[in-house]
């Protein structure tokens, strides 16, 4: 395969699965919510989008439309869910994503059940090599993961992100200071949802088609080792997780071509990255980067007027 | 249509017989280490495996085949309890990286187990013969099931009730630093539930491989019932998962000839689990517990 078209792929998908760990990142990072259903979302988006591409819609709409029927879905979820413990809350979501896939599977009429159906390109050049389309997608896809870290960020460093920090680290006093759980848990949710199912409708329409085997709960798995690794509550952290997790995933499966092992890679490739889901909760809980400051302006102005009152003091 | 119901109930006593085995451990670590193991699905897993490895490979009978299931099963089950989990809740792991590394556990069993077998299903080769009984038609390996569950159901009541380890368990499950301030090591007694729990999980993949088949999405083709068994009878709690085993088994059988009577496919059985599980987490997330107190 040539080898710049490797690389370009590459950065396709570490920005599509950079997209679900940030959102995952605001779930869980953030607003301490065991998503463990975030393949559930990743599906609905890439499902509506690829319905709706195939009658013939635009697809700045399909995109739009699979945020917004993922958000929808994600906050229908978050109903009932969010007045359960965190354990509860796990089994449940996780329960939705296996029930969910076993409908695409089974309804045949929806979008060809288990052989799925072809999706046409977001945008489509007449004649373009394969390159040309990779580096489009590559435009397209960080386009959208720049937005959404910009929101995310922005999301984090405001009172809003500082009242969901406070609702992760104790809900009660969260409560008492008069911030809803369930209100800030739910947006949580909804949110993630929408760049979870953004990114599924990216993922489609790259891959040119939609296949219920696309969806398994190693997805989810995959999104919460690159959160874990990267550092939960740090966006940089999360976009460095994602990049890792899928350069180690490439680099396995370039290297079984040329190295000759007595276990199958691809089992020897899960057994590993579980090892190190582990390792990391054992001895680096906080992942590789640490979750970041609160960077708000009073902050900047505490600081900048106790160094301009050292100054006028020496 | 004329449907069968005696052959549906008696369907309902074979699942809900099966869901109870596998549940029973799922319950009790659940109870004791306060996360739930969604490895559990891989412990079913070994078991199928290794009971297929004892009959078909080695060629030893059945019991053998269950006994040394439980044996190495239970064991798997130990070392991760002791080498993953106690550390982890040792350096004060939330809930969630406790569930996070038991489904981490989960994948390096499942891909251990493809790499060390194969991917490709694989079945037993015994032929268990099928005999009518009045309207009912019956296999030796679904009697062999019910007088398993109807054992274990004697076995572990007995060893809950009136035995010193059993009754340590319920002390610990209900009030850990209590049971530590009266001389029980409690460490030792989540070992035991691990061993134990671990062991029948295996039973549970021996019966549904030889029902089925084994491969290794065997005990994650049954997670959903299972969970809802755990949740359903409340957490921790060995008697309302007998009373859950056998409603969700009835309301999976029953629910095969509604959905075959509506003319949906009968693959969405293991969503009436999940319908189940859903509303109890919303109506009633203890469960039927409250049926059950003194356990």
């Amino acid at each position: 395969m040539d080898p710049l078209l490797y690389v370009l792929d590459l950065v396709v998908f570490i920005g599509i699965f950079g997209i679900v760990s940030l959102s995952l990142n605001l779930e869980f990072g953030f607003a301490g919510l065991a998503n463990f259903g975030k393949v559930a979302f990743f599906l609905i988006g890439a499902y509506t989008y690829a319905l709706l591409s195939q009658v013939g819609v635009p697809f700045y709409l399909c995109l739009i439309a699979s945020a917004v029927v993922s958000a929808i879905f994600g906050l229908l979820i978050s109903l009932p869910a969010l007045r359960l413990r965190a354990d509860y809350l796990a089994i449940a979501i996780l329960a939705f994503g296996e029930i969910l896939r076993l409908i695409v599977k089974s309804e045949d009429w929806l979008a060809g059940g288990d052989w799925g159906i072809t999706v046409a390109p977001a945008i489509s050049v007449a004649g373009a090599s394969h390159r040309v389309d990779a580096l489009i997608n590559i435009g397209l896809v960080y386009f959208c993961l720049l937005i959404f870290f910009f929101i995310i960020q922005l999301l984090a460093n405001s009172p809003y992100g500082r009242a969901m920090r406070a609702i992760r680290e104790d809900e009660l006093a969260a409560e008492v200071m008069g911030k809803s759980r369930t209100k800030f848990k739910a947006q949580a949710l909804m949110i993630g949802s929408a760049m979870a199912g953004v990114a599924g409708a990216l993922y489609v329409q790259y891959q040119y088609s939609v296949l219920p085997g696309m969806f398994m709960p190693m997805i989810t798995f995959t999104v919460w080792i690159m959160v874990l690794l990267g550092g939960p509550g740090n966006n940089w952290g999360v976009l460095l997780g994602a990049t890792l997790v899928e350069v180690f995933e490439r680099g396995t499966n370039i290297a079984k071509d040329y190295i000759d092992l007595p276990v199958d890679p691809s089992n020897l490739q899960y057994i590993l990255f579980g090892a190190l889901i582990i390792f990391v909760l054992l001895y680096r809980p906080q992942g590789i980067l640490k979750e970041s400051k609160i960077r708000s302006k009073v902050q900047r102005l505490a600081f900048n007027g106790r160094r301009s009152a050292k100054n006028k003091g020496s | 249509m004329a449907v069968n119901w005696a052959q549906v109930i008696f369907n309902s006593v074979v699942t809900g017989s099966l869901y109870l085995i596998g549940a029973v451990g799922l319950t009790l670590t659940y109870g004791l280490s306060k996360f739930p193991n969604f490895a559990h699905a891989e412990l079913i897993t070994i078991g199928a495996f290794i009971g297929y490895f004892v009959t078909e490979q080695l060629g030893l009978g059945w019991p053998m085949a269950l006994v040394v299931a439980f044996i190495s099963s239970g064991l798997v089950g130990f070392l991760c309890c002791r080498g993953i989990f106690q550390p982890l809740a040792r350096r004060g792991s939330s809930i969630i990286h406790l569930m996070v590394a038991s489904i981490a556990l989960g994948f390096i069993l499942r891909h251990s187990v493809g790499a060390a077998w194969t991917w490709k299903p694989l079945y037993f080769t015994t032929h268990w013969s099928a005999f009518d009984v009045g309207p009912l038609r019956i296999t030796g390996l679904w009697l062999w099931l019910i007088i398993s569950a109807l054992g274990l159901s004697l076995v572990m009541h007995l060893f809950l009730m009136y035995t010193k380890m059993g009754k340590a368990i319920r002390a610990s499950s209900s009030n850990p630093a209590l049971a530590r301030a009266s001389g029980i090591n409690v460490d030792r007694v989540i070992w035991v539930t691990w061993f134990i729990g671990a062991g029948l999980a295996a039973v549970a993949g021996v019966f549904r491989g030889a029902d089925t088949q084994i491969w290794p999405m065997t005990g994650w083709d049954i997670i959903l019932p299972v969970f809802a068994v755990a949740i359903l009878g409340g957490i921790g709690n060995f008697y309302g998962a007998i009373a859950a085993a056998f409603i969700i088994g009835l309301a999976e059988n029953i629910g095969v000839v509604g959905l075959m009577a509506l003319g949906v496919s009968t693959t969405y059985r293991i969503g009436i689990a999940f319908l189940i599980l859903i509303v109890t987490l919303i109506v009633k997330p203890e469960g039927l517990a409250m049926l059950f107190r003194r356990a």
